[in-house]
């Protein structure tokens, strides 16, 4: 088994701020690795530079098995194994049916290979009668599972959620709790990273949990351990709400 | 949908063009004359006349005189009619043109207000005209706007102030106070219906004043003073240097000039009025009103034609 | 009125929108992919070049024309053409100018477009080329907009459309070029009555931009 993500005293500055500080990190095939902490702490820009779109100032970003610089074409191909989900509901000026088959058709699918995988796709997220409609015409819930299903459509082996949940009701987080994990029973050697403010999300989902606190990585553990016996004494404070930052 | 736009957009650009593109240049004479020639509706009264006959079309671009003949120096016309003798003498000289030949004439005008406040109905020339205006406008009674751009009546303007006062040097009148003397810098029509809003005098060529009194743009302006042989106004044609541009269509350019100069030409701008008026007088070498001769410069062979004069 | 005029109104406006309709496609052909690359890549010189670019939106028609005037003048480096005086010759004239206004509002409307549509475009896998287009798709009001305003531009510009083409009567006399005429020759209400053909004619082309310009994308 080899290691998705591997993050090696990785540090990254933005002008004058240090967003991510040292951090080692390594995620595992078959996990979701959940990743918490304050906001402004450097949760998102862990997640930009494992999705090569941004570069580190020092030590290495690996992502399945390849250090790509972010703007050359292998950091392209690497992407199109790589699926993101962010916080705002993300869709193209387009057709639902078109924003599904986007990433497909950017790939060279032919046109008889994606209209089947669109339409499954459709199914699965229940808007088969939107098909033709203009994907701006949905609600927040459904855009967010329609950003879900663009970009997993293609299978990709990295999914990289950050907070992809964070504003919708319970119901629809609920829906998409459930295509994640899904996604990930479909094939034992997809890994997931997941960003979330959510505590009791982070309980449910992830197999283990990252701290990071101020740029630095505080504590990495087993989702039961990090809740109920941490080892440093931040994670206490952050997991029982008490922390002071 | 981009293709239906591009498709749409194809077919009108497409329809426009099979409208606007014209035939060969090879029946085409450029012509470039000054705005004041086109303006007086001559030339779309003459040159039908010539287009039938030789079978081509004439393209008409009209400007200052001043571009008209750079336009000769550079190439850019087959032939000129302008009205700017000084300049045309030089022209001539420097080896852009040949063939200058006096075509037609009409007048200059003095024009000014109703009320005459320098009293020009009175003069006894133009230069008399002239002073009168100059002394009444330094002493605050009256106003002057002139064209002073690289116009005929500009370039006569300056030399009728030359005429009056050696002095008056071009130099010098650029600096004449603006409390009376007025540099507009635009059109005949414009500078006629500045001196209306300001009651001022000016000097014009007579087709411009009879349209604009026409349009009823300047009711309280008049003619005070014409028929000077200071104020003719001379035009000719000049052909552009074909050793220098072989490009240019010699041939007929030097067709128009001797149509232009024939009895049937000259017949034929005379008899145009405009408004009322004859405005000019055929002027070209041989030609009275019953000469029945004229000379044919160039002898073509096996093109018919029909017979001249 | 119009019957007395002396020339062919039709010919004329069918002329201007031939002039018109070249340089703005022309104009829009070469400005909407530059304005998409200057606006979306990162390189040295990024800044002074928009500044250079919105700068020319002011450039003064007048020397659009007297460039194209002493380029194409026989006595000239491009005199062999034998295009002065020539429709081709104003559109060349009117493409320089409308090229800034293109470029320009399209860097504008690339670079509005939200982060987050960008991040998941590039995070899709999409190369920079695939990419840039399909930004220039979701930019598509702004840069229809680009389009109308170069147009609009072209139908009115009469300084360079004289200087270049001379207002030859079957030739190159266009709508502002014939008004300008015919405002010279103190015969207003021509020159009104030409003004509203060439609104007219304008707003038949703006409502059909509008229309694609609004037309829900699927």
């Amino acid at each position: 088994m080899t290691a998705p993500v591997v993050l090696e005293k990785v540090t990254k500055r933005y002008e004058d701020v240090v967003a991510v500080k040292n951090v080692d990190l390594e995620t595992r095939e078959g996990e979701i690795f959940g990743i918490v902490g304050p906001s402004g702490a450097g949760k998102s820009t862990l997640l930009r530079l494992v999705d090569l779109l941004e570069a580190p100032d020092e030590g290495r970003v690996s992502v399945l098995e390849c250090e790509a610089d972010s703007r050359s074409n292998e950091a392209c191909t690497i992407r199109r194994k790589i699926g993101m989900v962010l916080q705002k509901p993300v869709v193209l000026n387009r057709s639902v049916a078109n924003n599904l088959g986007y990433a497909l058709r950017i790939r060279g699918w032919p046109e008889e290979k994606i209209m089947p995988a669109v339409d499954r796709e459709l199914k699965r997220l229940g808007l088969e009668d939107r098909r033709t409609k203009n994907a701006r015409t949905l609600s927040g819930g459904e855009m967010q599972r329609l950003s879900f299903s663009r970009s997993t459509i293609f299978s990709p082996k990295l999914l990289l959620l950050d907070e992809f949940a964070a504003n919708l009701d319970p119901a629809n987080v609920a829906i998409l709790e459930k295509l994640v994990k899904g996604y990930m029973e479909e094939d034992s050697s997809r890994a997931t990273i997941l960003i979330t403010h959510n505590l009791f999300q982070a309980k449910r989902m992830c197999d283990r949990i990252a701290l990071v606190w101020g740029g630095e990585v505080v504590e990495v553990a087993d989702a039961r351990r990090f809740f109920d016996d941490p080892e440093d004494s931040r994670t206490t404070a952050f997991t029982s709400g008490e922390a002071v930052y | 949908m981009i293709v239906v736009i591009a498709v749409v957009a194809v077919l009108i650009i497409g329809a426009a063009a099979a409208v606007v593109l014209t035939s060969d240049k090879k029946g085409s004479l450029l012509l470039a004359t000054t705005t004041s020639t086109q303006d007086s509706g001559l030339l779309d009264y003459i040159l039908p006349t010539f287009e039938k006959e030789y079978k081509c079309k004439v393209l008409v671009v009209a400007v200052g005189s001043g571009q008209a003949l750079t336009m000769g120096q550079n190439g850019d016309a087959d032939v000129l009619l302008v009205h700017s003798p000084s300049s045309e003498a030089t022209f001539v000289q420097n080896g852009y043109g040949t063939n200058r030949t006096s075509i037609m004439y009409n007048w200059f005008v003095i024009v000014g207000p109703d009320a005459d406040p320098a009293g020009t109905k009175n003069a006894t020339s133009a230069l008399d005209a002239f002073s009168r205006i100059y002394d009444n406008g330094t002493s605050g009674d009256c106003k002057f706007v002139s064209r002073a751009d690289n116009s005929g009546t500009y370039t006569k303007e300056l030399s009728l102030w030359a005429a009056l006062n050696s002095t008056y040097t071009k130099e010098n009148v650029t600096q004449w106070s603006s409390t009376w003397y007025l540099q507009a810098e635009t059109g005949m029509g414009a500078v006629l219906d500045l001196c209306e809003e300001k009651n001022a005098y000016t000097l014009s060529d007579d087709a411009t004043f009879y349209s604009r009194v026409e349009s009823g743009l300047i009711p309280h302006l008049n003619i005070t003073k014409t028929g000077d042989s200071k104020l003719k106004n001379q035009y000719s044609v000049i052909l552009v240097n074909s050793t220098k541009w072989p490009h240019i269509n010699a041939t007929l350019a030097k067709d128009f000039l001797d149509w232009m100069s024939s009895k049937a030409g000259q017949d034929l701008i005379k008899s145009y009025v405009l408004y009322g008026h004859q405005l000019f007088t055929s002027n070209a070498p041989g030609y009275t009103s019953t000469s029945l001769s004229h000379t044919r410069m160039t002898v073509a062979a096996s093109v018919p034609r029909t017979a001249r004069g | 009125m119009a019957l007395d005029i002396g020339y062919d109104v039709v010919q004329v406006t069918l002329l201007s929108l031939y002039v018109s309709g070249c340089a703005t496609t022309v104009g829009s052909l070469i400005g909407i992919p530059l304005g998409a690359r200057i606006g979306l890549r990162q390189f040295g010189g990024k800044g002074l070049l928009k500044t250079i670019t919105y700068t020319m939106y002011g450039f003064p028609p007048v020397i659009s024309g007297l460039v194209i005037y002493y380029l194409l003048s026989r006595s000239g480096p491009l005199g062999s053409l034998g295009l002065l005086f020539t429709p081709t010759a104003m559109i060349l004239a009117e493409t320089l100018l409308v090229i800034p206004l293109t470029t320009g509002i399209t860097i504008s409307s690339v670079t509005e477009v939200d982060k987050a549509i960008k991040d998941t475009i590039t995070s899709l896998g999409t190369t920079r080329r695939q990419g840039e287009w399909t930004i220039m798709k979701e930019a598509w009001v702004g840069i229809v907009m680009a389009i109308m305003v170069a147009f609009g531009r072209c139908i009115a510009e009469v300084g360079a459309a004289y200087m270049v083409g001379g207002n030859i009567q079957g030739q190159t006399r266009v709508l502002t070029t014939a008004i300008m005429m015919e405002t010279r020759l103190g015969k207003f209400d021509y020159a009104v009555g030409l003004g509203v053909v060439l609104l007219g004619v304008a707003m038949a082309v703006f409502l059909f931009l509008k229309y694609i310009q609004e037309k829900e994308m699927l």
